[in-house]
Parts: structure tokens; C-alpha cells; sequence
């Protein structure tokens, strides 16, 4: 005869040694995470902070040298006023350029990548398959080499942009030297009324050919989950095709499409790699955002301390903006399709 | 449990390894300055890979690993542009090669950051060869710093087929502007410091601060403006280089570091090298910069560098920076082969000693600003110096 084991009650102190385990455990687990990310990412973070209220400098850096002089709010101050040892440092203007440079950049990947995903949505479209793997290359080309592409086809003489543009007026007469174009060191604004160099607008061109194609994926894969039976309803009830895009596209798009443009957000801001090779932040700093002066301040002037106070300034921005945008975020969370 | 607890000590321990200090190998034996190299010894340079320098420094060290079989040198091509900031940060923490090639560019900063090893004892006796001049270069609070090797300033590069005589006066070369000849003059702070003493201008006094907005240098600025008015090109040193190469400049200013290029482009016999134009003033003084050999204050072979540093900077061996290379010898006993290396020697001594001050570092910014304001038509050269003057002197508290 088979004997059924008989499950023994836990004594109380046996049950708590359990639930105590249980409630450790997942602290276990995540102690090598921690270690790793306390000497990787917060002892820098905290030793930066610190940095940021001295006067850190080259005189410091070795392991043996006396350590610097703390100095308090004093780099700041400096900051904000403008008491630096960078001529024509305006951080205001830093700050200003760098929201408009991030703002303007994303608007345009959106119109444009939410546009040409509708685009290839349409119905009957040939060849899709082939035009979605050549748009997605700007996004599998490493930055660095678009930049330095990019900064190429900019130059006056010899770049692609000029020729090209000569090769279109010569067509209609106009002589070549019209199109001698000094994208990258022309002072003089294009736009009278925006106070904003050549060069901004060829950063510009350069990241919308780079940042448009991952809206466009992001919309295609949004603009998929559409049921059709919306857009013939619509149509049965009258609505035109722009009534429909308005009213049945741009809503369903919104979940899909906010997390995206805070990523594009927070990716444009701090953007180092593009401004620093095409530009290099000219004509005198007019290009210049707050990651690129945060390295010259390191790389060039060798004041660390400096340096560290940019970088906390530049944390409150984003830290603010990231606080705006998930704000934009949640609001979208509860939409209901 | 308690496999993950050890699990996670064994973890722990092992990053504390990685995170931990790598030795440097130590020589096997310290030898005498200027005599035998030994150990491992590790150089950083900043030329371009495949360049005539590089070539040159290539054969001499092919050269001391066969004389110097118990040396282990170890050479490491650093982009020009990051070198010193790459230096200062691995040498701050306590790493970084042993020795490294470089103009004196941040020198003094790098002293005053107490990154290289001063080597007057190990140098005692050993620089009668070398010129006054380029002993000063190296030299910062009466300690010297570094083996010269080339002194470097600017010059006149003109086309012998064009150019039948060059311009020895700023009034001839406007004239030779006037006259149709295509003229490029570099537009940086850097390159349009060598005008300033031909019209009287100057950079510091004594103390250190910007007087450049009492003085002719508006003056050297207006003079270069009116060169462009008549025809001159204003740009980047780099596009004067190809433009000169291509055959579509007669006159332009640049170094000797650009020198093999151009005879290579051109063809020797073509690229002619004469001194800056003399001004009204008096004569140009072009910024003179001191390759030199530096050691790194962490070296743990300090003996096997100088040594070897001694010998890359032997009669012989900077004959090769010569006649390879096209740079001038910090030597006084090396006879160039080519008379363009001459004339660059030329220039770099007459030309005005680059300051090591701290002072001297805030110059840069605000005159290669003054420079792009003036040329793009801006400002007035009195205006922008006077800005950039009032800049340096607000960066150096005077």
C-alpha cells in the first residue's frame, strides 16, 4: 500500500528564515550589477560633482600632486557670467543654441520621417522592401564617418554640395563662382533675421539625412498596426484624405511616435560627434553646444574643475527637459484607442 | 546561498584586480646618458603616418635597434592634434611612454603640471653642438626639459618658375599681388603672428600682459587685408598647401613641416624658400616652435631615454631629419643638403622664440578669433585686437 508523504507544517521561525531569504535574494542578485555600476558610473559621477567645486587643473592630475583648492559655488559663477578664459563664451547663448539646434533637428526628423513613412504605407507601392533598406542606412553608418563624409561635401572648393549646385546653375547660366559657398566658415547669417551661421544649417542638412529614417521606421511600424476598416469608415462618412491623416493618422501615431522623439531628444542634445567633425563648433563658437564646450574646456583649456561644473549644468537641463518630456509621456499613456 | 555570496566575492575580487595599477617594466639596467640604450623604452610621436619625418625617425630607429640589441623600443604614432592632450591625461595618472617628439607647444604647461623629468644632469656636457636658441626652447624656470631637435618657423614658399626673385619687402609683395601673382597667406593666429614685428607689433610685456592694442599689430592686420583686397587668398593653411601643390599659387607662408610634401608635389626644383618679407618696422618675426625630445617625469627608464634621445639627436642622425625630412638641426654642425632646409633654419633663428608663460596660453583663442573677425570683414583689425588683447588679459587676471 502506497503512503502518501505527509507535508509537515514550517515552524514560525522556519517560515520567517524563508520569507527573509526570499526578500534577500533579489539583493543578491543584484550586488554584482551594483559593484560594477558604483566603480563604473556613480564613484565618476560623485568624484565629478566634487570636481565641480574646486579649481581642478592640469597641476592636479598626477596621483602625487596636492589636492586642488576648493573653491565652492565659484565655477558657476564663472559659468553663468562669463568670467572664463574663453573669449566670446556666452553660456546663455550655449544654452540657447543647443535647445534651438535640438528642437528644430527633431521637428524636422518627425515631419519628414512621419511623411514619407505614410508614404510608403500607400497601397500598390512597388519596390517598398527595397526603399525601406536604403533608407535605413544613414542609421547602420557610424557617425564619425558621416561626419567626416559630410564635412567634405561642405568644403567650398572641392565638395560635392558646391559642385553640384554649380552643375545645376550652370544649366540655367549661372556662373560657378555663384555657388562658391563657405558652408562652414561664413559668418554672415543667411537668414537676416536669425541670428544663426551658414554652418548651422549645413549641421542641419547633415542630421536630417542622418535622423529622419528612424522616425520613418518607428512611424511605419505604427502606421501598421492601423486597421484599414478606420480609413473606409471615415471615407464612407465623407472625411477627406487630409481629414483622415489628421484625424485618424497623427492620433494613432502619438503612442508610438512620443517615446521616439524624447529618444530623439535626448540623442540631438547632446549630439558631440556631428558638431565636433563638421563644424568643430564655428565660425567662433556659433555652433558650439554644451557636450563640445564641455570637452574643450578638458581637451584644450585643462580646466577639469571647470569642466565638471559645465557637466552638472548640463545634467539640470537634460534632467529637466527629461522631467518635461516624460510629463508629455504619461499624458499619452492613458490615451485610448 | 552561499555559492552566490562566494559567487559574488570571487566577482568583486576580480574587478579590484582589473581596476588595479599596471606596472611598467622596468629597465633591466640603467645606462649612462649619451651612452648605451637599454630596456624598454616607449615614443610617441605625432607625424603622419607615411610622411617624410616619419620615414626619417623609421630609419634612424631601425638604425639603434641594430646598435642597441638590449634595447625594446616600442613606438607609437599618436594623432598630431591629440598628442599632448592625450600625454598630460595618461601622464597625469601616472602613465604615458617614456619619451615623446613634439614642438614645445605645452611645454611649459606640462612643466608646470610637473609631467616631464627635468635632464640637466643627464644633459651636463652634451648640447655645446646645439644652438643657443634651441636650447632656450626647451628650457622653462632655468631647467632644461628636453634633446632639441628642430627648431620650426615660418617662411616664404614661392615657384621658381613664377617667382624669379622673391619678395624680400612687404611693399614688393603687395606689388607682386598687384601685379597678378597669386598670393595665400594663412589665416590663423598661429600664422599671422610672424606679420606683427615687421610693423612694430608686439604681443607682452614683462609682466605677461597683452600690449598688442598699443603697439603696430592692427597694423601687420591691416597690411594682410590690404594684400586681400588686392587679390590675395586669406585661408586655411591646409587649402594653401594643395592649392601651392597643384601649381595655382605663386607666393604662400607656411613651415618646414610642409616642406617634403611640397617638393614632392611640385618637384624640387621648383619649391623655392626664402625669409617673411621685411616690414616697415624692421624684420618679420615669425613664431619659432622646438621639436625636442621630451621624457616623461613617470619614466622608469629615464637613463635609456635621454640615451637614445642623444642618439636620434647625434650629428648624423638629425643630418637624416635633414636631408629626409627637410627640418632644420637644432645642431649647429649639420650642413643640409637642400638649401630650402637652410632657409628654414634661417628663419627659425631669426625668428621670435615662442613664450612658455602662462600667460602665452590665453593667447590663442582670442587672436585666432580677432583673425576670422577681421578677414571675414568683422571688424576693424584696431577693434578686434583690441578685444583680444582685453580677453588674454582678462583670462591672466592683469
Amino acid at each position: 500500500m502506497a503512503t502518501m508523504p505527509i507535508a509537515r507544517p514550517e515552524t514560525p521561525n522556519a517560515k520567517r528564515q524563508h520569507s527573509n531569504s526570499r526578500l534577500a535574494n533579489p539583493y543578491v542578485y543584484l550586488i554584482p550589477a551594483m559593484l560594477i555600476m558604483s566603480v563604473m558610473t556613480y564613484y565618476p559621477m560623485a568624484y565629478g560633482l566634487w570636481m565641480s567645486f574646486t579649481d581642478y587643473a592640469l597641476k592636479n592630475l598626477r596621483i602625487d600632486s596636492p589636492p586642488p583648492n576648493f573653491v565652492g559655488l565659484q565655477n558657476f559663477i564663472d559659468i553663468a557670467t562669463g568670467a572664463l578664459t574663453i573669449p566670446n563664451f556666452d553660456f546663455a547663448y550655449t544654452v540657447a543654441f543647443n535647445l534651438f539646434w535640438t528642437f528644430s533637428n527633431v521637428t524636422v526628423h518627425v515631419i519628414i520621417g512621419v511623411l514619407i513613412a505614410v508614404l510608403l504605407n500607400a497601397r500598390g507601392l512597388w519596390f517598398r522592401g527595397v526603399y525601406r533598406a536604403i533608407f535605413v542606412l544613414p542609421i547602420v553608418i557610424p557617425t564619425l564617418v558621416v561626419a567626416n563624409v559630410w564635412r567634405n561635401m561642405f568644403d567650398p572648393d572641392f565638395g560635392a554640395i558646391n559642385q553640384g549646385l554649380a552643375a545645376l546653375g550652370g544649366l540655367i547660366g549661372m556662373p560657378a563662382s555663384a555657388f562658391h559657398i563657405r558652408w562652414i566658415e561664413s559668418l554672415d547669417p543667411p537668414i537676416p533675421f536669425l541670428p544663426l551661421p551658414l554652418a548651422y544649417f549645413a549641421l542641419l542638412i547633415t542630421n536630417v539625412w542622418l535622423g529622419w529614417p528612424f522616425m520613418t521606421i518607428v512611424a511605419t511600424g505604427a502606421l501598421q498596426s492601423i486597421p484599414r476598416d478606420y480609413y473606409e469608415a471615415a471615407s464612407m462618412d465623407g472625411a477627406s484624405p487630409t481629414q483622415q491623416f489628421f484625424g485618424i493618422t497623427v492620433p494613432l501615431l502619438r503612442p508610438a511616435m512620443v517615446p521616439a522623439i524624447v529618444y530623439g531628444i535626448t540623442l540631438t542634445f547632446n549630439l558631440f560627434n556631428l558638431i565636433y567633425f563638421v563644424s568643430g563648433g564655428g565660425p567662433l563658437r556659433q555652433t558650439e553646444i554644451l557636450v563640445t564646450t564641455a570637452f574643450r574646456l578638458v581637451n584644450q583649456e585643462r580646466l577639469y574643475g571647470i569642466a565638471a561644473a559645465f557637466a552638472v549644468y548640463t545634467a539640470i537641463i537634460l534632467l529637466v527637459i527629461t522631467l518635461i518630456t516624460n510629463r508629455v509621456s504619461r499624458a499619452t499613456e492613458s490615451y485610448d484607442a | 546561498m552561499k555559492r552566490i555570496t562566494i559567487l559574488v566575492l570571487v566577482a568583486a575580487i576580480l574587478l579590484i584586480a582589473a581596476c588595479g595599477p599596471t606596472s611598467t617594466p622596468a629597465a633591466t639596467q640603467a645606462p649612462a646618458a649619451g651612452g648605451t640604450v637599454s630596456g624598454a623604452i616607449t615614443i610617441w610621436n605625432g607625424y603622419h603616418s607615411g610622411d617624410n619625418e616619419e620615414k626619417a625617425l623609421n630609419q634612424l630607429l631601425d638604425g639603434a635597434k641594430k646598435q642597441f640589441p638590449d634595447a625594446k623600443i616600442t613606438v607609437l604614432e599618436v594623432p598630431f592634434e591629440q598628442l599632448f592632450a592625450k600625454f598630460e591625461t595618461e601622464a597625469g595618472s601616472g602613465g604615458g611612454p617614456d619619451m615623446f617628439i613634439a614642438p614645445n607647444d605645452s611645454l611649459g604647461t606640462e612643466v608646470r603640471g610637473n609631467l616631464l623629468a627635468p635632464l640637466d644632469d643627464m644633459l651636463k656636457g652634451k648640447l655645446d653642438s646645439f644652438s643657443k636658441l634651441s636650447i632656450e626652447g626647451v628650457t622653462v624656470g632655468g631647467k632644461i626639459y628636453a634633446v632639441p631637435m628642430i627648431p620650426k618657423a615660418l617662411a616664404m614658399y614661392y615657384n621658381k618658375t613664377t617667382v624669379t626673385a622673391a619678395p624680400k619687402t612687404t611693399d614688393e609683395l603687395l606689388a607682386a599681388v598687384k601685379s597678378g601673382k597669386k598670393v595665400g597667406v594663412p589665416n590663423s593666429a598661429y600664422h599671422t603672428f610672424g606679420w606683427w614685428r615687421a610693423f612694430g607689433g608686439s604681443l607682452m610685456d614683462a609682466s605677461g600682459k597683452c600690449v598688442a592694442d598699443t603697439n603696430g599689430t592692427a597694423d601687420a592686420f591691416t597690411y594682410v587685408l590690404s594684400l586681400k583686397t588686392a587679390g590675395a587668398q586669406i585661408r586655411a593653411d591646409g587649402d594653401l598647401d594643395t592649392l601651392y601643390r597643384a601649381g595655382n599659387l605663386d607666393i604662400y607662408f607656411n613651415g618646414p613641416w610642409v616642406l617634403g610634401g611640397n617638393e614632392d608635389a611640385l618637384g624640387k626644383d621648383k619649391v623655392g624658400v626664402a625669409p617673411m618679407p621685411k616690414g616697415p618696422k624692421g624684420d618679420a618675426g615669425p613664431l619659432t616652435g622646438i621639436d625636442g625630445w621630451y621624457v616623461n617625469a613617470n619614466s622608469k627608464n629615464k637613463g635609456g631615454a635621454v640615451a637614445l634621445a642623444l642618439y636620434l639627436a647625434s650629428k648624423d642622425a638629425q643630418t637624416v631629419y635633414a636631408n629626409v625630412a627637410g627640418d632644420p638641426a637644432a645642431r649647429t654642425d649639420v650642413t643640409p643638403s637642400n638649401a630650402n632646409v637652410k632657409a628654414f633654419a634661417d628663419a627659425a633663428n631669426a625668428g621670435f622664440a615662442r613664450p612658455q608663460t602662462a600667460e602665452f596660453g590665453n593667447f590663442w583663442t582670442p587672436f585666432g578669433d580677432a583673425a576670422t573677425k577681421i578677414f571675414e570683414g568683422k571688424s576693424t583689425p584696431a577693434d578686434a585686437i583690441k578685444s583680444a588683447c582685453d580677453a588674454m588679459n582678462k583670462a591672466n587676471k592683469k
